[in-house]
């Protein structure tokens, strides 16, 4: 099978720009605010300034760090079975939800509204029905203790889905609780350990330096042996260069460093390159994920990381500008989700998101589970043989004929892809059916899901266990509970 | 005109001419004033009108608006105490707890270049230092960002910590999470959903006085 692809950077750029990499580490360098961390990447052979902590990597430094790099990464589901490998086997991605809206589209009144934890283990629910999604992520939940917010969001996706979670930290101090409550719902440190069934961001804060939490997140990942998003969020004109292929040089950069930090705190830590790139509009400044650039920019950067570092990269295959989930949005994450998938993501995220990252829609999500489903049809390609060439058909065929009813069509007539919400009625059938546009059938697929028998819960032991640690959080973290 | 170079100057964001034509009018003796008002003010009139309806853009702006500020500081030594006067002090830096820079620094470029003198604290700033920075500089103005829910209550914490001085600088808001009720919920004198909105806000702010 040919497996299609998109190439931004033609095989010679991509080793300019991998040299050129490896010299900014060298020569510039990345800060990075944790002495434990920069301690080790001193004695490994890193040059760290004491005064700024300020870290230069030497090229062949950096080059056994790449060789030493886990290249291959299994994720868990929540019950330890669900294994997810990567590289995919067919190439293909995996599908994670948006993480940390705060905004919620409201299936059921259409209205924009805070995130409830209602709407999270909701939110979680959805993502266990729907079968492209392979991991979820949570929002911003509203109403709850805000210190502690994120162990509410993790808490509402382990008990709403047994599917893979992704843990976007909020402060340094949630970390470790947000790591005891997925070993918690694992049924202890070592379970999780031998089975991931969580895995965590850390990010760079943009450009070329590293603060505290994410550090921390890197130290804590290590010690609990959860793989980390090594992530980095340039934004184009505002905190990188306005030039695409320095934006994603950067990035590239960054998320290096943080390869190395996770290394020397232990080499056997899967680390996923996730650069995340966005672009500002230069008529009003405003942040963009999914303007033509941004999008040019992601393609790009999953190809250096893949082809010119070898590791396994995350990107968003999702999302819009728009702050509904209106034509645009489906445009913005159809085009999206197709370059950064025929640039061979291996995860692909941004799942029901809206307005830049900062809203979720439940009845987008619905419908980026179709357009999953037909961007990794798409991505497998054609089988170019005598079978497909139907050469004794085409020779065999009579002026006027058809292959309507031949054995060769009965063979693959099932091989198509089939979509579920997608409308292929003509008018007055579609009228008489009166089952509305892509966006109202979505919604009757969302509301079907959640009427759905909940996911099989988690043991009642485990559930205490874990109600204990939120609440020690929301007491610890947040002075409540 | 000598004075229609320095607009146009600064129309064409070239802040090394603009400096040196302003040396040369004062050197020929043209009145300050005129140098402040018709080149220098009209330009970065124009400026606005055109960034509002967006011909110009973000850069554009922004480089017009430090060629105009590089010949007012030509002209500073030049110009009495109330010609000198900024349209105002805006002390600015994103709360306690929070790094996300570049929203705050885009609306503190944008006021510095519509006139205000600008002081920008950085992140990750606690309420002590917004306080110290708005007492030292008298400030008109605070302007507080955050982008982060959790960071949100510092927000809070500052904007009440600000309050207990009397007479103390009016308080505008913005960053992703923020919206219009949750400012006025804490006290906040105004919010801004980008930075354009942030200098009409600045501006009325300030003319309220
Ligand atoms: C880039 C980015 C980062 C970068 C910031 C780099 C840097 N040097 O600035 C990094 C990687 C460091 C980062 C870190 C984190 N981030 Co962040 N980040 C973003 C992102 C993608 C874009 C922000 C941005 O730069 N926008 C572009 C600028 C130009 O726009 P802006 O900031 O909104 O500013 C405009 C207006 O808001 C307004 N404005 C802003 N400030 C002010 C002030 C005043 C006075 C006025 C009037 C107006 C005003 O005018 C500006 C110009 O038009 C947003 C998503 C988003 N759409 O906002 C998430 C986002 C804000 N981050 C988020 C999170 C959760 C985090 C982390 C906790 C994640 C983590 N564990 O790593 C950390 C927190 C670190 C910390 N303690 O601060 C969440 C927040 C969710 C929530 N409701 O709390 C968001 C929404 C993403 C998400 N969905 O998860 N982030």
């Amino acid at each position: 099978m040919h497996a299609p692809k998109v190439s931004f950077l033609p095989p010679d750029k991509i080793a300019v720009m991998r040299g050129k990499v490896l010299e900014l580490l060298e020569q510039r360098g990345v800060q990075m605010e944790h002495p434990e961390v920069t301690r080790r990447l001193a004695k490994a052979g890193a040059a760290v300034d004491g005064d700024t902590s300020n870290v230069r990597f030497p090229a062949a430094f950096m080059e056994e760090v790449l060789a030493r790099a886990p290249k291959r990464v299994e994720l868990f589901g929540r019950d330890g079975a669900g294994r997810l490998e990567i590289p995919r086997p067919e190439g293909g991605f995996l599908l994670r939800t948006g993480t940390g809206a705060h905004g919620y589209l409201d299936p059921e009144t259409g209205s924009y509204r805070k995130v409830t934890a209602v709407d999270a283990a909701a939110w979680a629910r959805l993502a266990d029905g729907l079968a492209e999604v392979d991991f979820c992520a949570f929002p911003f939940i509203d109403g709850v203790p805000v210190p502690s917010a994120d162990l509410h969001g993790l808490m509402a996706v382990l008990g709403n889905t047994g599917k893979h979670a992704w843990i976007q930290p909020y402060t340094a101090e949630s970390i470790e609780y947000l790591l005891n409550l997925a070993a918690a719902a694992a049924g202890g440190e070592q379970a999780l350990r031998d089975s991931p069934r969580v895995s965590i961001v850390a990010t760079a804060l943009t450009p070329l330096s590293v603060k505290f939490i994410d550090l921390e997140v890197i130290r804590l990942a290590s010690r609990f042996g959860v793989p980390v998003h090594a992530c980095s969020l340039p934004s184009a004109a505002g905190t990188a260069p306005i030039t695409m292929p320095a934006t994603v040089l950067m990035a590239a950069a960054e998320i290096l460093a943080l390869l190395a930090a996770a290394q020397v705190m232990e080499p056997a830590v899967p680390v996923i390159a996730t650069p995340l790139v966005f672009a500002l509009d230069m008529r009003t400044g405003r942040g963009l994920q999914s303007s033509v650039e941004a999008m040019q920019g992601a393609a790009a950067a999953v190809q250096l990381m893949k082809q010119g570092f070898g590791l396994p990269t995350h990107t968003y295959g999702s999302g819009t500008d728009s702050p509904v989930a209106d034509g645009q949005s489906m445009a913005e994450r159809a085009l999206l989700g197709l370059l950064t998938g025929l640039a061979r993501a291996d995860i692909l995220g941004g799942a029901g998101q809206l307005e830049v990252a900062t809203a979720i829609s439940p009845v987008q999500l619905c419908i980026d589970d179709e357009l999953a489903a037909m961007t990794r049809r798409l991505l497998r390609g054609l089988e170019v043989d005598e079978d497909t060439l139907a050469w004794d058909e085409l020779s065999a065929v009579d002026p006027g004929g058809h292959f309507l009813a031949t054995q060769h069509t009965l063979r693959h007539c099932r091989e198509g892809f089939l979509p579920k919400l997608f409308t292929r009625l003509p008018r007055d059938a579609w009228e008489t059916k009166g089952e509305g546009d892509l966006t109202a059938r979505a919604h009757e697929r969302c509301r079907a899901l959640l009427s759905e028998p909940a996911p099989e819960p988690l043991p009642e032991d485990t559930r205490k266990e874990m109600a204990a640690i939120v609440a020690a959080a929301d007491r610890r973290l947040a002075g409540t509970g | 005109m000598a004075l229609d170079d320095i607009y146009d100057s600064i129309l064409g964001f070239d802040a090394e001419r603009t400096a040196e034509l302003v040396r040369a009018e004062l050197a020929a003796g043209t009145e300050v004033r005129a140098i402040l008002d018709e080149a220098l003010i009209a330009a970065m009139d124009e400026v606005g009108v055109q960034f509002s309806e967006g011909v110009l853009f973000v850069p554009e702006m922004l480089m017009a608006a430090m060629a105009m500020k590089g010949g007012l500081e030509i002209l500073r030594p030049h110009l009495s105490a109330s010609e000198a006067k900024p349209a105002g002090v805006v002390v600015i830096g994103t709360v306690k707890g929070d790094m996300h820079d570049i929203g705050k620094s885009l609306v503190g470029m944008m006021l510095e270049g519509s006139g205000f003198q600008v002081i920008d604290l950085g992140i990750d700033v606690p309420a002590e230092r917004f306080l110290a920075a708005a007492e030292a500089h008298q400030a008109d103005i605070v302007g507080l960002s955050a982008l982060l829910t959790t960071t949100m209550p510092a927000m809070q914490a500052t904007v009440t910590r600000l309050r207990e001085r009397n007479a103390g600088p009016r308080i505008i808001v913005g960053g992703a999470p923020v919206n219009q009720d949750f400012a006025e919920r804490i006290g906040a004198d105004g919010y801004g959903e980008d930075a354009p909105g942030a200098v009409a806000l600045a501006r009325r702010l300030v003319a309220d006085r």
